[in-house]
């Protein structure tokens, strides 16, 4: 035997086992002696046997899978299974970022509604404004850069009356209309962008005394948790939809469809 | 009959081979070699892929005979004589409407 049939035969059988096994199971044994007879043929070049074997191992394994996946496809059955694990996955996936996404999005108030509570508590004691909120310069909060949570108050127009903040130098103030929900609900939560790239999230609470305590902090830590999340949530995705192509593959290459072994 | 005009290479060669009777795996193989038989190396992966698809077109069945190693033989159905003659007829057709080209009529350097 040539070195190249040496080589390329060990490689030929184990391969064998690629076919799907309705294929093998039938044609396994007749592929061994049409080998064997081939290899017995004096007239055939043993490298040229060698290459065509290569070839038709290439050719061959890819077009019989595929046919078989074709058949998979094909089977309503484990079609519809396979779509309905592929929307599960979606399903669980969505959760596995929705869920944690709230919980972060809800904790992120949690320092601004302990600020807003305390200082409402001691303006409605009747403590001054200004010892409430320090207005000093080196009190103000640069809400672009830092993450510290800071407190605004305003008059019951909606007009600061202290701040402890600053955006390039201002004093920053929310829409009116989030004063009016406030003002009916005495609270407010929402998600304040002063400027873009600049998300705040923030509490404001109405006075029963007249009047409005906001507080906020900067939501960048939070969102680049979230975009985490996100990532995280869509390789497990990935996942779990190459799971469902594989299992359904397999299933499909174990378990052919019966009319076809019967065929 | 379900095979669509052209047939490809080992449809083509198998259905040529077995035009001349009954024939085993390897038999099948050896005639596509030969230059009237199609002249294609075809593996045993491709051969019996192509007589899989081929029986459960109906244009191919085995015959049940078995020599005494067991080789399984297989021959034509009258549906894949039919699908050979169509090819052929089609074939036939493009030589002749090509054959003022003077293409067919060349001799080929050694």
């Amino acid at each position: 035997m040539s070195t190249a049939l040496r080589l390329v035969l060990p490689v030929y059988r184990a391969a064998a086992w690629l076919y799907p096994p309705r294929f093998r199971r039938r044609y396994a044994g007749q592929m061994h002696l049409t080998l064997r007879d081939a290899m017995a043929d004096q007239s055939l070049p043993p490298a040229s046997l060698a290459s065509t074997l290569l070839r038709d191992l290439a050719q061959s394994l890819w077009k019989e899978n595929l046919d078989m996946l074709k058949e998979t496809a094909s089977r309503p059955l484990l079609l519809f299974n396979a779509l309905m694990l592929a929307a599960l996955a979606t399903v669980l996936a969505l959760a596995f970022y929705a869920i944690p996404q709230q919980v972060l999005r809800q904790d992120a108030n949690d320092p601004q509604l302990e600020l807003v509570g305390n200082a409402a508590l001691r303006l409605q004691a009747g403590i001054p404004v200004a010892q409430v909120i320090s207005s000093s310069p080196e009190a103000q909060v640069n809400v672009a850069e830092s993450l510290s949570p800071f407190l605004i108050a305003f008059d019951e127009q909606g007009h600061v009356t202290a701040s402890a903040a600053q955006l390039n130098g201002s004093t920053i103030a929310p829409p009116p209309g989030v004063f009016d929900y406030a003002r009916t609900h005495s609270e407010e939560r929402l998600t304040w962008q002063p400027q873009p790239g600049v998300r705040l999230a923030t509490v404001i609470h109405h006075l029963p005394s007249g009047g409005f305590v906001l507080s906020a902090r900067n939501m960048r830590e939070i969102e680049a948790r979230e975009a985490q999340m996100g990532q995280m949530a869509r390789l497990l995705w990935l996942a779990m939809l190459a799971i469902v192509a594989l299992g359904t593959f397999l299933f499909g290459w174990l378990r052919p469809s019966p009319a076809r072994v019967h065929a | 009959m379900s095979l669509e005009a052209p047939l490809t290479a080992p449809v083509f060669a198998t259905l040529l081979s077995l035009a001349q009777g009954e024939k085993h795996g390897y038999a099948i193989m050896k005639d596509a070699r030969q230059p009237e038989g199609g002249g294609i190396a075809m593996g045993p992966g491709t051969l019996y892929g192509t007589l899989n698809r081929l029986m459960e077109q109906g244009l191919v069945l085995e015959t049940g005979l078995s020599d005494d190693q067991r080789r399984r033989y297989y021959q034509l159905t009258e549906s894949g004589h039919a699908a050979l003659t169509l090819e052929l007829d089609r074939l036939r057709a493009v030589v002749t409407a090509n054959a003022h080209l003077g293409l067919a009529t060349q001799e080929r350097p050694a």
